[in-house]
């Protein structure tokens, strides 16, 4: 499926499956993008089915149709013949069954992460993306960051020089929410850190990494190396916050509180990809870009200067570091700036989340090739299993599967792409 | 090893760098050529060109009009009076353009005359606004042929317009009077030249300074505005005829040296190494500068100070060609080299 176009579709027809907290802000978001409309919601509860459908219709959208109360509803929802693309914002470890049946069902797929979480998933939904002809893709918004596209377009144009290095991970303290009654259902993401030691949602921090580093479009992650801390974090949280008659108290952590990677790629490249959710700190996806010649540096820098700071020869000298402003100015990704405004009043994270969602639609109405393939979701996500395979191994490096077969030593294009227009509405 | 599946139409394209041998046209073929776009196609026979002719390469031109990946061809003839063998053909973009393949192995020989030409992809960026050359280089490397063992070939492609003077480019506050200090920074730390201080030495706003057989200006700008380039590649227009580019200038932290390249209204181009010293510390002939004028002490944030030190201002050339009228400059990309001003001298 690489450099395989879309089918030009006048209009986008959303299924969703998934209305959490995630999914139903997702859904509004699909709905007000020009030329998609949501045609069918789905959840395991039916009551949240009932409410996404509520809340397209109260803001004058197409009431979809509603699927919910049991497990495999989303089969019932799957046949349905006015679904183009299935977005799937449920508990990951429902994530690659789903998939893959909609792809069979003839979808095409977005994904929230991970879109698998075994490697022998990841490549079960390369071969049936392949053979389906169907997209599988990774709804990793993070790829369509502001800052992040910039930090593409400079190491694409040689700011950074030849590129060596890079560092991005998810550090996000997620404490109160993983110990809430109502915010993951059934507790389904504080579960996951009782079950193994995983470096489990990384790839905010690594996708833009490895879009800036071309991998799968010349260069590819070929052997990983895990590391991880004790895992203390939740168990210090609940021990402070929580009730003794909370159920988490029958719990026992695993995960480690920082998950760290490092990810060598096939032309020598490194990339360190952290994870941690249980930590108390700030809010980073760390994103940074480094070569023979400049390194940029997200989350380090004021606000009012896109957050980020760089020092690039020649243009800086003395050792100090730089505000990144005027190089999110110039750099600017075409997307941010046709559609920055939307973005800014429609969707969450900053507005990443509608970007990623415009595009999606627009590739898909316009007849494009996907910015983010099914081969790239799968290097993305290949993390999460290799991380348990090293950290087995104390450590040791595992190879990275080449899920292109080859193909990725061959230039594209993907996510810094040409300025195009989004078909108009009839 | 898991068995390869479909992946789709791009997945049985032949990867990018093949290689075909290709007629030359001023050779005389004595015996039958090989199959089109034959990698691996026999030598070709020719009529023996002079002794003396070296091998040929050429880049075919690059579309700028990115981001896209661009195909690219370099051609290699064998203008020597041997076969060539072993051929290898790299080509390579500005830096940190990636390419596919960095190198291409020739199979088989070239015969006397014969041509061949090797295929390369390259991913361009975004066309970036104003003024940009870039430079493309391809090598080959082979045994025979005219006995040289490699021959290399560059390419330089512009678009855009340069910059109409130096003061267009001004992008550093490198003077500020002594009363205001605060917008100084010709150094990444805040510091800069006492106008007080410059004007003591002679060095005033508009006013001549004559370094090198030219007759330069000091910048005609207010103290505590941008007066000088930091240079990083900027291309600016210059007109003139002479013998060489004198640059006025000084250098911040250390290593303030480049290339600078002169291009000629005929498109060629000339280039030659310069050096500045650091304003204060390095020996005043540093780089192979010459001193034009020294002021004491510097203005620091916090005001006048470091009296008893020098603050220095340099010249340093090019040399040019003389039959030819200059159309602009590309200074050092090289952000520790800061420039006043530029000048033709006879």
């Amino acid at each position: 499926m690489i450099d395989v176009p879309y089918a030009a579709h006048r209009t986008v027809r959303v299924g969703v499956i998934g209305l959490g907290n995630r999914g139903s802000g997702m859904t509004t978001g699909w709905s007000v993008v020009p030329g998609c409309t949501v045609t069918a919601v789905c959840d395991i509860r039916a009551d949240r089915a009932r409410r996404g459908a509520d809340g397209l219709a109260a803001a004058g959208k197409p009431r979809p149709a509603e699927y919910g109360g049991s497990a495999d509803s989303y089969t019932e929802m799957l046949r349905r013949d006015d679904i183009d693309l299935v977005y799937i914002a449920t508990p990951w470890e429902f994530h690659y069954e789903q998939g893959k049946a909609a792809l069979l069902a003839g979808k095409h797929v977005i994904v929230e992460l991970p879109i698998a979480t075994e490697l022998d998933e990841l490549w079960d939904l390369v071969d049936t993306s392949e053979r389906t002809r169907r997209h599988l893709m990774l709804a990793e918004n993070c790829s369509y960051g502001r800052n992040e596209l910039a930090m593409l377009k400079m190491a694409h144009e040689g700011l950074f020089g030849e590129v060596t290095n890079g560092h991005g991970g998810y550090l996000h303290d997620l404490r109160a929410l993983l110990f809430s009654d109502t915010y993951y259902t059934d507790a389904w993401r504080r579960r996951w850190h009782t079950r193994s030691t995983a470096s489990f949602y990384a790839m905010h921090g690594l996708a833009p990494i490895a879009a800036a580093m071309d991998v799968n479009r010349g260069d590819r992650m070929a052997t990983l190396t895990a590391t991880a801390t004790e895992p203390k974090g939740l168990a210090d949280y609940r021990e402070r916050f929580v009730p003794r008659n909370h159920p988490s108290w029958n719990e026992t952590y695993v995960n480690g509180d920082l998950v760290t990677c490092l990810i060598e790629t096939a032309k020598g490249r490194i990339i360190r990809a952290e994870h941690d959710v249980s930590s108390p700190r700030p809010y980073s996806r760390i994103n940074t870009l480094a070569g023979t010649r400049g390194i940029f540096e997200d989350y380090a820098g004021v606000v009012s200067a896109g957050g980020g700071r760089v020092y690039v020869e020649p243009d800086h000298s003395g050792h100090a570091w730089r505000d990144f402003g005027s190089y999110r100015k110039e750099f600017d990704h075409w997307l941010w700036k046709k559609i920055g405004d939307d973005a800014a009043n429609n969707g969450g994270h900053g507005g990443m989340d509608y970007v990623l969602q415009w595009r999606t639609v627009q590739l898909m109405r316009a007849g494009l090739v996907p910015d983010i393939d099914v081969y790239d979701s799968a290097a993305w996500c290949a993390p999460v299993p290799l991380s348990v395979m090293s950290l087995a191994a104390k450590g040791r490096p595992v190879q990275v599967p080449d899920f292109t077969r080859g193909a990725w030593v061959n230039l594209r294009t993907g996510l810094d792409s040409r300025t195009t227009e989004m078909p108009p509405v009839a | 090893m898991r068995p390869a599946g479909l992946i789709g139409s791009l997945g049985a394209m032949a990867v990018a760098g093949a290689l075909t041998l290709v007629p030359a046209s001023t050779a005389t073929a004595t015996a039958p050529r090989a199959g089109a776009g034959g990698a691996s196609a026999a030598p070709v026979a020719a009529e023996a060109p002079p002794a003396a002719a070296a091998t040929q390469v050429a880049i075919s031109a690059v579309d700028l009009d990115g981001p896209a990946i661009s195909t690219v061809k370099v051609t290699v003839r064998n203008a020597g009076p041997e076969r060539m063998r072993t051929l290898k053909v790299s080509f390579a973009g500005p830096v940190g353009w990636a390419v596919q393949p960095s190198t291409v192995q020739v199979e088989g020989s070239l015969a006397a005359g014969a041509s061949a030409e090797a295929v390369f992809r390259i991913q361009v960026p975004e066309r970036r606004a104003g003024f940009t050359v870039r430079a493309f280089t391809a090598t080959a490397t082979y045994r025979g042929g005219d006995g040289a063992g490699t021959a290399t070939a560059t390419r330089t492609q512009r678009s855009g317009t340069p910059l109409a003077n130096l003061a267009a480019a001004y992008n550093n506050v490198g003077v500020t009077d002594e009363s205001a200090t605060g917008p100084g920074d010709y150094d990444g730390e805040g510091n800069s030249f006492s106008a007080q201080k410059l004007a003591a030495v002679g060095l005033r706003p508009g006013e001549p300074v004559t370094a090198l057989g030219a007759t330069l200006r000091w910048p005609n700008v207010p103290s505590g505005t941008r007066n000088n380039v930091s240079a990083a590649g900027q291309a600016v227009t210059l007109d003139g005829t002479g013998g060489k580019l004198v640059l006025l200038g000084s250098g911040v932290t250390s290593g303030a040296s480049g290339t600078v390249t002169v291009h000629y209204t005929d498109g060629t181009s000339s280039s030659g190494a310069i050096g500045f010293p650091n304003w204060s510390f390095d020996p005043a002939n540093a780089h192979g500068a010459t001193l034009v004028a020294s002021s004491d002490g510097r203005n620091r944030p916090s005001g006048y100070g470091n009296a008893g030190i020098a603050y220095r201002v340099f010249a340093h050339s090019v040399p040019l060609d003389p039959g030819k009228r200059v159309e602009f400059v590309v200074l050092p990309a090289n952000g520790n080299v800061h420039v006043f001003d530029m000048a033709v001298a006879p």
